[in-house]
């Protein structure tokens, strides 16, 4: 390690140091302060770096970290109504500092609750054991809806059903940590911890770099092994099984993919043919054997489990049951979560493992047994009352669970007796309370309530922790667990080591075997829309390109009713698109469609796009409100296509040359040889009115090319020759077609023992009609026969590597 | 008693179905000591690109089947020949409710016939009080869970009218209980609602009912259809006892068992995923001819 200069360290600070004007709440642990008011260990070395930083240039680090997750395009997605909103990630901007001898004790603790949990759910689901000898209650199983009765007895392909765990942990009043719940079906939180360490280190990486900060990546790679190690045993393909980009954390199921290098899959990519579970990719069905599994268990299998599920994969269950596919956790494991359970842990772990928990949980009384129900009832006002069967934590459930002091007479009075009644629908647990962290707001620290969220992860080695990355932080300083109930923010977590960290990088190491994924495993669902947003993106191009043409020219002759203008519009209607709209709705239709397009598919292409793209979306409505038609919508044109050039020219020129790019080029290459073959007939048929060529020219972006090439001869066949017949001009009609004739020849089994697939066929019989055309015979009627045969070619492409 | 039992499904799509994948559960079982399979054959137009069984948590055989050419026209044809003992009307030595509630809570298993299965809501079967309530009044005056039982199968009897206009497959049991009408699944779900509201064990059977009636008597009701009927834990010592409210009975004779589940979704004859986007029109038709 580096020793900085003691010198340059110490430089006075800006101002008072920032821990002054910080307040303990009276009976509350702190994490930074320990009950004497002294810093803990790493905090010393924080504090004294924001000191010596000063407030102006904290503020602008800490401003950096938000810059980057604005940039990185880091969401979730958070359903308060009927429709979720993207919100962007609240990222609370001080790292939570844990001192490496607690960490361990967390992490020893957390290894054996993970193995008491594999112990518990194997009996669940095999012999029964456990229910028999009177160690928990029947009813937790036979009614509980986590309880999947299709895989009782069914024995993981790995010998393990849980892979991927996480804790809830909080630190009580005697300062030991609480277990608070447990994340077994499809946890999520791995992907933003591990971005809530690259902002955080994105405004701190001086403080990072001196710190013995252990690393996450080391982690990651552990796991990633452990899932690539059960899929060579099957030779399939891992993926990540995710419901689809309306979930909460669907960019943690892409960032991950992306990260990890899986596959993202929905259920509809996967189709189980005879036991066994397929992609289905541009090339044909390839066989999957690891599923990192982060939809709910009950609807990943509409023939077996929810029969109402439209995310699932028919026969999902039957692939499970004959051992050819691994699931991530396996299905069912959700039962794990059920609240009631936490009751009866001391006592299944003294059974399993012949020991005591190491880490304690929350005091929980289930309502189903008497005595227990006596207790809560005695104690109703001390008590969190909630639902025994739910599997949310009992902060984020903010309907079901309330402390009973809290409610009225009347909702006391009703909740008793329905507990007398109904006992085993209900648990009474004890109201923890957590301890503080500082959170950085307006220039000045203040404590607020911390939750820890810690991953586990089945290994090579064994359950391996992943070390910080993930605490919840409270939004008010009250520290009763329920109040985070209310939201809050996330914060990074740095476990502090004494000595030097290992730098780990998910890049291979020296001494790695370089592997190359080979392509051909693009999902066919992606490859459909990655041609769509190609498709739309340069709808929406041709469309801005005529709209363009049309107000301007409105704007200089101010006459709507002139031909040249009537016939603009006309071809605009023919698209859906209103020329008396300054920012017609068509288009924004367009510009939606390829945002969403875009949305299936975040994991295929960078972050930057996306952000490009969503901005043409936002520019685009604001310009709705607020332009006219004329020389106000001719600008606001002007400024969509330079957007519009902007998306295009991030994506293809940082797109890896993968069947991915192919099918968005593809799409890209079709719309435009269709519109342009279109408004070329509008535009130059018989009685097309004045002005017709010079608007046709503008809309291809030809005007330069023409003038250049035919500055004697022009009229409308040398406009014909450049718009569609040119091999050379990159908007003509041939152009395309010869582009797409390349992309489909590269394409899996494009060419096959010397044979073109039949989809290259039909593009080369195109291609080769248009190369020994002659201007003159480019009749309206022929240009709209020639688009309406492209528009076949997207049939024959969809047809071929789609379904 | 011997059956011979016909059967036939017949699904007509309005636009060709491009492949799909069936769960079927239609073929009589052995119940030992109740009824005896002596032949059963089921089969399939078009025929299927794969098919094969397993057996089900609850004990039920379900034949797994997928078509991958295109079809417009579904049909799943069964016969069997089935030997069914009618046991007659058990002694009523069932346990009183509170008694039963002791029972079950003292019954630590998990296993398929667990009464422990059968007390929650499921799947299709909601726990609504209005049920409960009408359940408790009608009950009021039995003393134990077999005549509790009993009771409630006589009221469903006379106060709902059988009406297959009035509800379909979809229809959930408060809807049922509202109008009081229905068929056969609509009275076995609004039963069992109404005993799990009491904290009585029950579940849902399917099965096939004689089609000719003993001489002078009245035909069977849902006797040209599949039928279904309700099974009630009355307690360690008597076990399993099935009720029929569409025919204020109990199930014996000539009541024909496929298998049984919570509720009509567990022992479905027939759950599918089809790749099309039409709707389809469903027919059934059900012979059941005593042979001696």
């Amino acid at each position: 390690m580096i020793k900085r200069n003691s010198e340059s360290r110490s430089a006075p600070p800006q101002g008072p140091s920032l821990i002054s004007d910080y307040r303990l709440l009276p009976g509350v642990p702190d994490e930074m302060l320990d009950p004497s008011g002294a810093l803990r260990p790493g905090w010393d070395r924080l504090m004294s770096a924001f000191d010596a930083l000063g407030s102006t240039e904290l503020a602008a680090r800490f401003e950096r970290a938000d810059q980057y997750l604005r940039d990185a395009g880091v969401f979730y997605r958070k359903y308060d109504g009927a429709e979720g909103k993207e919100r962007a990630w609240p990222l609370a901007h001080i790292p939570l500092l844990i001192d490496e001898a607690e960490w361990q004790t967390i992490s020893k603790g957390l290894v054996q609750r993970a193995e008491l949990m594999e112990n518990i759910v194997a009996d669940i689901y095999g012999d029964n054991r456990l229910v028999q000898e009177g160690l928990l209650p029947p009813e937790l199983v036979a009614q509980n809806n986590e309880f999947l009765r299709p895989l009782v007895g069914v024995k993981p392909a790995s010998g393990h059903f849980l892979h991927f765990c996480a804790f809830e942990l909080g630190r009580g009043p005697d300062g030991a940590w609480w277990v608070l719940g447990d994340r077994m079906q499809a946890p999520s939180g791995a992907g933003f911890a591990l971005e809530n360490r690259v902002a955080t280190t994105r405004a701190l990486s001086d403080v990072y770099g001196e710190m013995n900060i252990q690393r996450l990546a080391g982690f990651f790679r552990d796991f990633r092994d452990h899932l690539f190690v059960q899929a060579k045993r099957d030779g399939g393909r891992v993926g990540i099984l995710t419901p689809g980009q309306l979930n909460e954390t669907y960019f943690e199921h892409a960032y991950i993919a992306r990260y990890l290098g899986l596959m993202l899959l929905e259920g509809e990519d996967l189709v189980v043919e005879d036991g066994q579970v397929m992609v289905r990719t541009v090339a044909g069905l390839k066989p999957v054997s690891v599923l990192w599994r982060r939809m709910d268990a009950s609807f990943v299998d509409p023939l077996e489990l929810r029969y109402d599920s439209r995310i699932g994969t028919p026969g999902m269950v039957e692939a499970v049951r004959s051992g050819s596919i691994s699931m991530i956790n396996a299905l069912g494991t959700g039962i794990l979560e059920t609240r009631a359970l936490a009751a009866f842990m001391p006592r299944l772990c003294k059974h399993l493992l012949g020991t005591g928990l190491e880490l304690p949980e929350i005091a929980t009384w289930w309502c189903g047994q008497a005595a227990e129900r006596e207790y809560v009832l005695d104690n109703f006002d001390d008590l969190m009352i909630g639902p025994a069967f739910a599997t949310t934590l009992p902060f984020d459930d903010l309907r079901g669970t309330a402390l009973g002091a809290s409610m009225t007479a009347g909702q006391k009075a009703q909740l008793k007796d329905r507990i007398a009644t109904h006992g085993r629908d209900y648990v009474g647990q004890e109201p923890v309370r957590l301890s503080t962290a500082p959170v950085y707001a307006d220039g000045k620290l203040e404590p607020r309530p911390i939750t820890l969220r810690v991953f586990a992860a089945r290994t090579e080695h064994g359950w391996s922790i992943m070390p910080g990355g993930f605490a919840r932080v409270g939004s008010t300083p009250d520290t009763t667990a329920l109040a985070m109930q209310r939201g809050g923010q996330a914060a990074d977590v740095w476990v502090v080591s004494s000595a030097p960290v290992e730098q780990v990088s998910l890049l291979p190491q020296e001494g790695d075997r370089l592997v190359r994924n080979s392509p051909g495993s693009l999902p066919s669902r992606a490859a459909d829309n990655l041609v769509w947003l190609g498709r739309y993106a340069e709808r929406c191009e041709a469309t801005v390109r005529i709209l363009r043409a049309y107000n301007a020219r409105l704007a200089e002759l101010s006459k709507p009713d002139l031909p040249i203008l009537t016939r603009c519009a006309e071809f605009l209607e023919s698209i859906d698109v209103d020329a008396t709209e300054a920012m017609p709705q068509g288009l924004l239709m367009s510009i939606d469609s390829a945002v969403h397009s875009a949305g299936q598919i975040r994991d295929r292409f960078s972050p930057d796009g996306w952000l490009a793209l969503n901005d043409l979306q936002k520019t685009a409505q604001r310009f709705a409100t607020r332009i006219a038609t004329g020389d106000d919508a001719t600008r606001a044109m002007t400024v969509l296509l330079r957007k519009l050039a902007g998306f295009s020219g991030l994506v293809h020129e940082n797109m890896y040359r993968f069947a991915g790019w192919r099918f968005l080029e593809i799409g890209r290459r079709l719309e435009r040889a269709i519109q342009i073959a279109r408004i070329t007939g509008w535009l130059t048929d018989e009685d097309a009115p004045d002005g017709s060529l010079e608007m046709l020219l503008e809309i291809g972006d030809s005007v330069m090319s023409h003038r250049r090439r035919y500055s004697v001869t022009a009229g409308t066949q040398s406009a014909i020759d450049l718009l569609v017949l040119d091999p050379l001009n990159p908007r003509s009609v041939l152009f395309q077609l010869t582009e797409l004739l390349t992309q489909l020849e590269t394409l899996p089994g494009g060419i096959r023992d010397g044979q073109l697939s039949s989809v290259a066929k039909a593009a080369l019989q195109l291609q080769t009609r248009l190369i020994t055309a002659e201007p003159q015979t480019m009749t309206p009627e022929k240009l709209d026969e020639i688009s309406s045969e492209i528009g076949l070619l997207a049939s024959l492409i969809a047809a071929h590597y789609f379904t | 008693m011997l059956y011979d039992v016909r059967l036939t499904l017949t699904y007509d799509y309005d636009a060709p179905v491009h492949g799909g994948r069936h769960h079927i559960r239609v073929a009589p079982t052995t119940v030992p000591g109740v009824q005896r399979v002596i032949a059963s054959s089921l089969s399939f137009s078009p025929k299927p690109h794969r098919l094969t069984s397993f057996v089900d948590f609850f004990g039920n055989t379900v034949s797994d089947v997928t078509f991958v050419e295109p079809h417009e026209k579904l049909e799943v044809r069964l016969t069997a020949r089935v030997q069914v003992d009618d046991l007659g009307q058990p002694a009523d030595l069932s346990a009183s409710l509170d008694q039963l509630g002791l029972e079950v809570a003292r019954y630590w298993s998990v296993e398929a016939d667990s009464p422990q299965h059968f007390l929650a809501a499921s799947p299709r079967v909601q726990i609504v009080p209005d049920i409960t309530e009408y359940a408790e009044n009608e009950t009021a005056g039995a003393e134990t869970v077999l005549a509790k039982a009993m009771a409630l199968c006589l009221a469903i009897h006379k106060d709902f009218e059988y009406d297959p206009k009035a509800t379909d497959v979809e229809t959930k049991p408060a809807e049922a209980f509202n109008l009081k009408k229905g068929v056969c699944q609509d009275f076995a779900h609004v039963m069992i609602a109404g005993l799990r509201g009491m904290g009585i064990p029950a579940g849902y059977v399917s099965g096939f009912l004689r089609t000719i009636p003993p001489a002078g008597q009245a035909r069977l009701e849902g006797a040209d259809a599949m039928h279904a009927w309700v099974r009630v834990w009355c307690g360690t010592h008597t076990g399993w006892v099935e009720f029929d409210p569409t025919n204020a009975m109990i199930a014996g004779g000539d009541h024909i068992s496929i298998g049984h589940g919570r509720d009509y979704a567990d022992i479905s004859p027939i759950v599918g995923v089809l790749r099309t986007h039409g709707s389809h029109e469903t027919r059934q038709s059900v012979d059941v001819i005593k042979v001696e």
